[in-house]
């Protein structure tokens, strides 16, 4: 009982965070789409000339994955608070965030310096947000099918 | 009737659902493989070894891509279709040297029919191929030999939206009808209008030719793609790349090169070259050429340059066979004189012998920098880099040159005289019915005008001032020795004595250039009339047509309508119209001329003068092989 309390305060803050981080990661996200459009609406030639297509689907690419693992957190969290006896796992509630910062930023830097169709070497942090994600919601999935 | 229950409908339906889009598949893959088809009776892509075509180098390159494709490189042979022939293509109906010629639509091809004066309508032989899309476009007909093609008499003039026989786009003699035979697409224009064109002489006339792409791609310049994607298909390989500043070895970057690597890239077509021998001329046929950008000579070809020492075996074995092989092509002193072949002129420049100067000093064929707004305006410019349309050019390597201007030139610095472009490359070479310059950079001089007859870049902007004057001013400001003249060049304005009793060539190089403005600002407008009037019945069609350009470019002719293709007795009415035109309604009179120019006060010529200039015509006969 005496260790039980912490774990489950633990749980319920992991979850919290992941929520608060989902939540500020969407507004983030959604303010780099802003941007974005912006840029298409001035018809910027660094992200709209053809020649920069690789930019432009990198940052693409940043916005996407930036606003859909932004929900991801969130729905980590609700699950949480929703499903009895479902726990968050420090190393998933981990994984998860870094998986929102490594994807979308190996994405967007990838895109600031490309060399024609390859983007920057940035991208390359991209496969280790990709690992963390894959990690974090196979482990949800595995944790959820446990409970009956 | 047993009735279905909602789930058994539910599964009828899908499965009905699913054999309906698979028959659509089947039916649209049927029409896929029918259209597939490699057709027989026109030059045909194909799969030539290593050559990937451009698409495959779209998607890693999607910039160079781009600005490739806006380039006309991509459309100098198309494949006919609407897109890509002349608008109302399907309402024409043209007639020349005793045939008529009327244009059928069908579906998205188009037939042409042919028949003597007064006779029936041949069958219809499809337009299977266009080459140009910038100034000229020509169609090619089917034959019915293979992929043999035969040429349709007429040519597009893009600029004018109108159509004249191809004969009449050259500089050629009036008596010559027809410039390419059948076949010739095949044995001659397909050596640089494709990106590796393989002739494939079968028998007789038929040919059986392939490409690799239609149009000058990718793979023309920076050599066969497959390995280079091959390797490249490895991330690591490219970062590898990507983090230094080597070229990739499996791929030719002339812009990398200097000199002769990277203008042979260019030159492999833009000039004039020669096959080595008949073993090479075969194997060029058969497999293509052995040239890889890069290389720092042709394999089975050399540039043609007629002053030089080089494969002397095979120049003089070209002067026998040919003999108007070089007057066709080049000026007396080796200086090309046909567009389309700069690389002749750049090879033979000064400049080229420091190793560095080649033809992406100037010009580039993607748009690398991002000065560029418009692409189409590059496109239509020469491909030119950014500023390279003024002195910056040369003073790339010329640095001094920018504080000394105008002690150098005596010249303003601000005005035409000061261009270097203008001096050092006038527009002394001449196709696609325009003057263009010269890629020889040279220095202006008398002697060229009086021994070779090429207008030399004083005159062709000073067109109001004689020879003498020219040779007095390059005496005193470059200490030129003063040559002999006759008296009429010491009496008698340069550009007129070109203009009237010079030969094809040099009166077309004139009819172009009095529309130039700088020549225009410089020698005055007003007694450029009778002039331009004059050579609206030039016996040389090409002569007609810059005329008629030119006097566009004056108050009160910009709306002159004129077919220069016309009969003697129409060019002679237009003419005459023109003259009563600028007499007595355009004409200025206040107008002072000076003597130089042979006309009077009241705008006449000095009849004696002029006539005698008339009959002294240099009447030899004149074909630019462009």
């Amino acid at each position: 009982m005496m260790r039980s309390i912490p774990r489950a305060q633990t749980i319920k803050k992991n979850a919290h965070r992941n929520l608060r981080f989902g939540w500020w990661s969407l507004l983030v996200f959604l303010s780099l789409g802003g941007a974005l459009e912006t840029l298409h609406g001035f018809k910027i030639g660094w992200y709209v000339d053809v020649g920069n297509e690789t930019r432009r689907l990198m940052f693409t690419l940043a916005h996407a994955h930036g606003t859909l693992l932004a929900l991801i957190n969130i729905a980590a969290g609700l699950t949480v608070r929703k499903v009895d006896r479902f726990e968050l796992r420090p190393s998933v509630s981990f994984a998860l965030i870094w998986a929102a910062i490594l994807l979308p930023a190996g994405f967007f830097l990838g895109g600031i310096v490309i060399y024609d169709g390859d983007p920057g070497l940035g991208v390359w942090l991209v496969p280790v947000g990709a690992i963390l994600l894959f990690y974090s919601v196979a482990r949800i999935a595995l944790d959820l099918s446990k409970i009956k | 009737m047993p009735t279905l229950s909602r789930t058994q409908c539910h599964g009828l339906f899908v499965i009905t659902a699913i054999a309906g889009a698979g028959a659509l598949t089947l039916i649209s893959l049927r029409d896929f493989q029918r259209e597939s088809q490699s057709p027989k009776d026109r030059p045909i892509r194909s799969q030539i070894a290593g050559y990937v075509t451009s698409n495959a180098c779209r998607a890693c390159h999607p910039g160079n891509y781009a600005s490739w494709h806006a380039s006309f490189h991509r459309t100098m042979t198309q494949v006919a279709a609407p897109s890509s022939l002349p608008a109302n293509m399907d309402q024409l109906e043209l007639a020349f040297n005793g045939i008529e010629y009327k244009v059928e639509r069908r579906h998205d091809a188009f037939f042409v029919h042919k028949r003597r004066e007064g006779a029936s309508y041949s069958d219809g032989q499809q337009i299977v191929l266009v080459t140009g899309s910038h100034t000229l476009q020509v169609p090619w007909l089917e034959t019915g030999q293979g992929r043999t093609l035969e040429q349709f008499p007429f040519a597009y003039i893009v600029a004018e939206k109108m159509w004249a026989p191809v004969s009449q786009t050259f500089l050629m003699p009036p008596d010559l009808k027809e410039y390419y035979s059948i076949g010739a697409w095949n044995g001659a224009c397909m050596d640089c209008h494709v990106t590796q064109g393989q002739s494939r002489f079968v028998q007789g006339n038929t040919w059986d030719s392939q490409v690799a792409e239609f149009g000058i791609a990718c793979e023309a310049c920076h050599s066969e793609g497959a390995e280079h994607i091959a390797l490249n298909r490895n991330p690591i390989r490219r970062f590898k790349i990507h983090l230094t500043t080597k070229s990739d070895p499996t791929m030719t970057n002339p812009s990398r090169l200097k000199g002769p690597g990277s203008g042979l890239a260019c030159g492999q077509c833009h000039s004039v070259w020669a096959f080595n021998n008949m073993t090479d001329k075969i194997d060029f046929n058969r497999h293509g050429a052995s040239f890889r950008p890069g290389q720092h000579d042709l394999a089975q070809r050399f540039v043609v340059q007629p002053s030089t020492v080089d494969h002397s075996d095979q120049k003089d074995f070209i002067r026998r066979t040919e003999p108007d092989f070089f007057g066709n092509r080049f000026w007396g002193d080796g200086m090309i004189r046909v567009t389309g072949r700069e690389f002749n002129g750049v090879q033979a420049s000064p400049c080229f012998r420091g190793g560095e100067f080649s033809c992406i000093s100037c010009h580039e064929m993607h748009l690398d920098t991002p000065d560029h707004a418009d692409v189409k305006t590059w496109a239509r410019t020469g491909q030119l880099k950014p500023k390279m349309d003024s002195n910056a050019a040369c003073l790339q390597c010329h640095k001094d040159m920018n504080a000394r201007l105008v002690a150098h030139t005596h010249h303003p610095a601000d005005s035409s005289g000061s261009s270097c472009y203008n001096c050092h490359m006038p527009r002394t070479t001449f196709g696609l019915l325009h003057a263009m310059r010269s890629h020889q950079v040279s220095s202006p001089s008398v002697k060229e005008s009086i021994t070779y007859g090429r207008p030399n870049a004083c005159n062709l902007c000073h067109l109001d001032q004689t020879l003498a004057w020219t040779a007095q001013k390059l005496h005193d400001w470059y200490s030129q020795p003063i040559p002999e003249l006759s008296p009429d060049d010491q009496t008698i304005a340069a550009g007129i004595q070109w203009i009237v009793k010079g030969d094809a060539g040099q009166r077309v190089l004139l009819a172009w250039g009095l529309g130039w403005e700088p020549a225009q600002k410089i020698a005055g407008r007003d007694w450029l009339y009778p002039y331009l009037i004059y050579s609206l019945t030039d016996p040389y069609a090409a002569v007609r047509f810059d005329a008629w350009k030119s006097l566009q470019t004056l108050p009160g002719f910009q709306n002159f309508s004129f077919n220069y293709t016309g009969t003697d007795r129409l060019l002679s009415d237009a003419a005459a119209r023109a003259y009563e035109k600028w007499l007595h309604e355009v004409r200025d009179p206040n107008a002072v001329y000076r003597p130089e120019t042979l006309l009077d006060s009241n705008g006449r010529w000095q009849q004696d003068i002029f006539q005698r200039l008339r009959t002294e015509r240099d009447d030899k006969r004149i074909f630019l092989a462009e």
